[in-house]
């Protein structure tokens, strides 16, 4: 075997605190080397020809390359191997920059270092194995969790680079928490104009298949090829026959209080999804209604002149299958009942903003009116960071967009109520975005006064709510009453889509939404290959933000579906059936969910398109079953002989 | 408008450019080229990465910038399908989506990228060695006349600089250039001229970047009379172990032990024009001061400010962190810093406290803006693109921050706003699907190169 070491200076990175000469003498001294070379910039093309040639004319099998960590230009020299008819995989690169000259001082103890280091790659370069990447076909279309405004528009950007999309949504409509929105910021356009034209593109898409009142049940399968079961709750009022007449609604005898506007107002089971929305066609609440608990009801079945109500209907399962996936499961609300000291749950005189913007819209139960108990109120107070940076009820972070949406009641307030007093109790104002600092700033201008100090208790006095806390810029104490006191509650991480965490085994981050790959420099990236995050599932943020986020998760989505390939690394680990008894350690340490007993020869099998190769398992197996490709047990044990002979030289 | 209703363009070139090769463009362009497209990423200096690749530390995590970013930046460089032009400039952009027809021009580097070899040897025999001002270091190091940004530069060519070489303003340096002599390979050329070439593309992704605010502009902070008043991005230079100082927080070679950082250095300030918040200073400052405080663990740290914007994901639990390491977080920005001997006084009013305060500081750090480019206007009268009140390129819709009102221009990164490294790198991938979408419909025609 004829192996050739080329030892880079990588300018004075390496050179200043390695002898880069010495070390290359060291390699020639090996018996098996039969060249070793240094040279300045070994990735540059000069340096990579260098390699090319003596592949050429010295006939060598094994590459060891000391310079640089393996993650800068591992790719680059095994391009330069497989250019010169060798396997790419019979290279093996000795860390001498980061990991010796970086961080070491005393040139004579990193040069040691630096002859250890080259050593053992020389040691693992005689075992190094030919190994071959394959590729896959897949599928060009992607799946896209959740139909807010991030899986709308994630979905369009998919359908308009010509991709077939499944768009799958739990509730009966499209538009997840901007549908309800009255405004959005900086400036108060109405939220309509900005989603329906979304969702009827949509709707109207060729490429793009709308599954509403559906549920993702499983999932498997690697990037490329992923299988999922989607269950698809009945829809007891067929959309085609249905003419939207109302009658059974009128019949229902079940009231209950209603999602869609936070509580504010009574429904019937059977029910308008989004009023003043997209659809004249009722659903039915199957939780509240009687025929689904005792069957003792069919009223609505009855009364339906058009009999477009069918409640035998059943629920049915389909699978789709999907090149790739992208979550959008969007937030929950934080639930204010938790901050027993505001008295949310016990004066109606305090509400959430949520509920502030269905009282507030056209389409809310008031058709836009503010009212609080048959009165418009003359004094409001808006109360920052309910359920935000507050450790007291498990929320250390900031939701990222209270302070902005504030800003916005406040100023919509001021406008509409004009003889209003309007007060925003704060810790910061985080107006960060582009066009939200002169928001607060018109705010204030109109009148909006900002208190530093949220209240640290709400309570009644005659027909006010009384707000008590200290104001921290006058350190004094303050108790004021209000008519109206609007709680800015925060984002949380949605409780709905914790089985398809666990479906999708997608980690969390500490705040407890998904976590992105990097939080840098990929943060739309999942620790699984092929499912991607778009929107307030990985962190709260704003529509603007959650945007440009969809869009980024679309382009994420679609480069395996342009490439219309997977390429299949062989670095990943491999399972000697032999010796394999099933006995599923590995699989718990898996991350990435890509070993699996198989049930009949009770032996364990790697997904292949799954597998990493981050050598959890194969250390976590007892029996020693398992190895990783290119990191097999006598590869690394001769790295060690060869490192602890170094000592001993020394 | 809606994606479907938008026309269908007659002629689609399937070819992107980006302008910009910071982070915002080398995302956008990864993108692209992943889905088979081709590139092409024109960079007005000689190298890129941008801001990003002088940072220190990240926030909130501490990765180290250079650590994180040189990988990227190593791929875009090596990518099949990007063709990268750096020391190039766009000059002027006629056309419309689908076949946008863009005159490049190409600046003399007077170094022959096919010869050099990065070695070095040129710069170590410049007579003007360690001499002059480095950009990258921000005048806070030396470089020579030939130079290379900095050791992790893609490309990885040494760069001529016209403004200090001595061949090229006054036609002679001693006897003979003394790097033309050391340079093995024969790539110095004194001779290059700026050459424009032409090019079509379907589609651009603008990511032009920002401007520091220049902290002179703020004469009452004695940025321009006190060595010991820095920019932000000085300070991240004076900060990293990779640079001028190798991570040594010294002012005139002693240690520093009282910091005062004063927050919103040309932003929410209407008195230099600046009305908006610049979205990266408070994580930013509090990061730099926690750097000090690991270094210096007796260091004693104010930060002043009027509001903490920790909003991003992580960036609270960052700052909670740092509260506890003792920073003092003083309500209040600063109304004048002055100098008593060697010794900075900071002087503003407590607005928490309700009283004036004088700190004394051996460093003071100012957590200067974020401001459009300087040649933002030019810039947008070339491609037709108008910009917001606040001076950056102005977004299609107000929530639509990627499309621009030009059909096949887009916008990524800090061009349209202040953000920060992963809002910027989102938007960018972002850039790329709409991009994408327009060059998709090349390769559905089959006129795909």
């Amino acid at each position: 075997m004829k192996i050739g070491v080329y030892v880079c200076h990588c300018g004075i990175n390496i050179a200043e605190h390695v002898d880069v000469k010495a070390v290359t003498d060291f390699a020639k001294g090996h018996p098996q080397v039969a060249i070793a070379r240094d040279y300045t910039y070994m990735c540059s093309d000069p340096g990579q020809e260098l390699i090319m040639r003596d592949i050429e004319t010295e006939h060598l099998d094994r590459i060891v390359v000391a310079a640089c960590s393996p993650t800068m230009h591992e790719r680059t020299f095994r391009n330069v191997l497989s250019k010169s008819g060798l396997n790419p995989y019979f290279l093996e690169i000795a860390n001498i920059r980061e990991q010796c000259s970086w961080v070491h001082g005393d040139r004579g103890k990193a040069t040691e270092k630096a002859k250890d280091l080259v050593s053992a790659a020389i040691a693992k370069a005689h075992l190094l194995e030919p190994l071959r990447s394959q590729e896959k076909g897949i599928i060009p279309t992607s799946l896209v969790i959740g139909g807010g405004i991030a899986g709308i528009q994630a979905a369009l950007d998919i359908g308009a680079s010509g991709f077939e999309v499944y768009l799958v949504e739990k509730n009966p409509v499209l538009g997840g928490h901007l549908i309800r929105l009255n405004r959005t910021f900086p400036h108060l356009e109405e939220a309509a104009q900005l989603i329906r034209p979304k969702i009827e593109a949509v709707l109207s898409h060729p490429n793009i298949h709308v599954m509403t009142l559906s549920e993702v049940k499983a999932i498997e399968g690697a990037i490329g090829n992923f299988t999922a079961e989607i269950r698809r709750m009945a829809r007891y009022v067929d959309e085609d026959e249905c003419d939207g007449c109302g009658e059974c609604i009128e019949v229902c005898p079940v009231e209950r209080m209603d999602n869609f506007d936070y509580g504010l107002k009574k429904h019937k089971a059977i029910y308008l999804p989004a009023p003043g929305g997209d659809t004249t066609t009722p659903v039915i609440d199957c939780a509240s209604c009687l025929h689904f608990q005792d069957k003792s009801c069919d009223r609505c079945e009855k009364v339906c002149p058009k009999s477009a109500i069918h409640l035998a209907r059943k629920e049915e399962v389909e699978k789709i299958d999907a090149g790739t996936i992208i979550v959008a499961t969007g937030h929950d609300i934080f639930d204010a009942t938790k901050k027993t000291e505001l008295g949310y749950d016990q004066y109606d005189a305090v509400i959430t903003a949520p509920q502030f913007e269905r009282l507030t819209s056209p389409s809310g139960p008031t058709e836009g009116n503010l009212v609080i108990g048959g009165m418009v109120p003359k004094s409001i107070a808006f109360i920052h960071c309910v359920g935000s940076r507050d450790k007291s009820v498990g929320n250390e972070y900031c939701s990222r967009v209270c302070c902005t949406y504030t800003a916005k009641q406040a100023l919509w307030t001021s406008k509409h109520l004009p003889d209003s007093e309007v007060t925003v109790f704060y810790i910061d104002v985080r107006t960060f975005g582009k066009g939200y600092e002169e928001l607060y700033e018109e705010a204030q201008k109109r009148g909006v006064i900002y208190r530093k100090g949220v209240p640290s208790e709400i309570f009644r006095r005659g027909e006010k709510v009384v707000l008590r806390g200290e104001d921290a810029l006058l350190g004094q104490p303050y108790e004021q009453g209000f008519d109206l006191a609007v709680l800015a509650t925060g984002l949380v991480p949605s409780e709905g889509a914790q089985s398809l965490r666990a479906l999708l085994k997608l980690p969390l981050s500490p705040d407890g939404f998904f976590m992105e790959v990097h939080p840098k420099l990929r943060p739309l990236d999942t620790a699984a290959d092929g499912i991607f995050l778009a929107g307030t599932c990985q962190g709260p943020k704003d529509i603007a933000d959650t945007l440009a986020q969809a869009h980024g998760a679309a382009s994420r989505a679609t480069t395996v579906l342009f490439q219309g390939k997977v390429a299949i690394d062989p670095v990943i680990a491999f399972i000697d059936e032999d010796i394999c008894s099933g006995c599923g350690i590995c699989e718990q340490v898996c991350e990435y969910a890509a070993l699996n007993l198989d049930p009949y020869r009770r032996v364990m099998t790697i997904n292949t398109a799954l597998c990493k190769g981050c050598g959890a398992c194969n250390s976590a197996c007892p029996a020693g079953a398992i190895s990783l490709r290119h990191f097999k047990p006598d590869q690394i044990m001769a790295q060690v002989h060869a490192l602890c002979l170094g000592r001993g030289r020394q | 408008m809606a994606l479907a209703a938008r026309k269908i363009e007659p002629h689609m070139v399937p070819v992107a450019l980006v302008i910009g090769g910071g982070i915002a463009g080398m995302q956008a362009s990864l993108d692209i080229a992943d889905k088979g497209f081709k590139v092409v990423l024109v960079e007005r200096e000689p190298t890129i990465g941008g801001h990003m690749a002088q940072l220190d530390k990240t926030f909130p995590t501490l990765d180290c910038s250079s650590c994180i970013l040189t990988p990227k930046m190593v791929e875009v460089g090596a990518h099949p399908k990007i063709e990268l032009m750096t020391c190039s400039e766009v000059t002027d952009v006629q056309g419309e989506v689908g076949d946008f027809r863009v005159s490049i021009r190409k600046n003399p580097r007077y170094v022959d990228l096919n010869k050099c070899t990065g070695c070095n040897l040129c710069a170590e025999a410049c007579v003007q060695r360690n001499r002059i001002p480095s950009e990258f270091d921000m005048g806070i190091g030396k470089r020579s006349a030939i130079y290379i940004p900095f050791p992790q530069a893609v490309p990885q060519k040494y760069v001529i600089d016209p403004n200090c070489c001595f061949m090229l303003t006054k036609g002679k340096c001693g006897k003979e250039p003394k790097c033309q002599k050391a340079c093995g390979t024969n790539a110095i050329d004194f001779k290059q001229k700026e050459e424009t070439i032409t090019l079509q593309a379907g589609v651009i992704v603008v990511a032009t970047g920002y401007d520091h605010f220049d902290a002179g502009l703020k004469p009452e902070y004695g940025y321009e009379r006190y060595e010991n008043v820095l920019s932000g991005i000085e300070f991240e230079r004076l900060c990293s172990a990779s640079g001028p100082t190798k991570g040594t927080i010294e002012i005139n070679g002693k240690e520093v032990k009282r910091v005062v950082f004063v927050q919103c250095v040309g932003s929410r300030d209407k008195t230099v024009g600046n009305e908006y918040c610049s979205r990266v200073c408070c994580m930013y400052t509090i990061k730099q001061a926690h750097l000090i405080h690991e270094k210096i663990p007796d260091a004693k740290i104010t930060i002043c400010y009027m509001d903490v914007r920790a909003f991003g994901k992580g960036y609270e639990e960052f700052y909670d962190r740092v509260q506890r390491e003792k920073v003092v977080f003083r309500r209040g920005n600063p109304s004048e810093i002055y100098k008593q001997g060697e010794t900075l006084m900071v002087r503003g009013e407590d607005t928490l406290l309700g009283e004036s305060y004088e700190e004394e500081a051996d460093l003071v750090v100012l957590a200067t803006g974020l401001v459009p480019r300087d040649d933002t206007q030019q810039v947008g009268k070339m491609l037709g693109l108008p910009h917001s009140s606040e001076g950056f390129f102005k977004e299609f819709e107000t929530k639509e921050t990627v499309a621009t009102s030009r059909e096949g221009i887009f916008l990524a990164g800090c061009c349209q706003s202040p953000k920060d490294i992963p809002d910027t790198v989102a938007q960018a991938s972002g850039a790329a699907a709409m991009a994408c979408i327009h060059l998709a419909k090349a390769r559905t025609r089959g006129t795909e190169s």
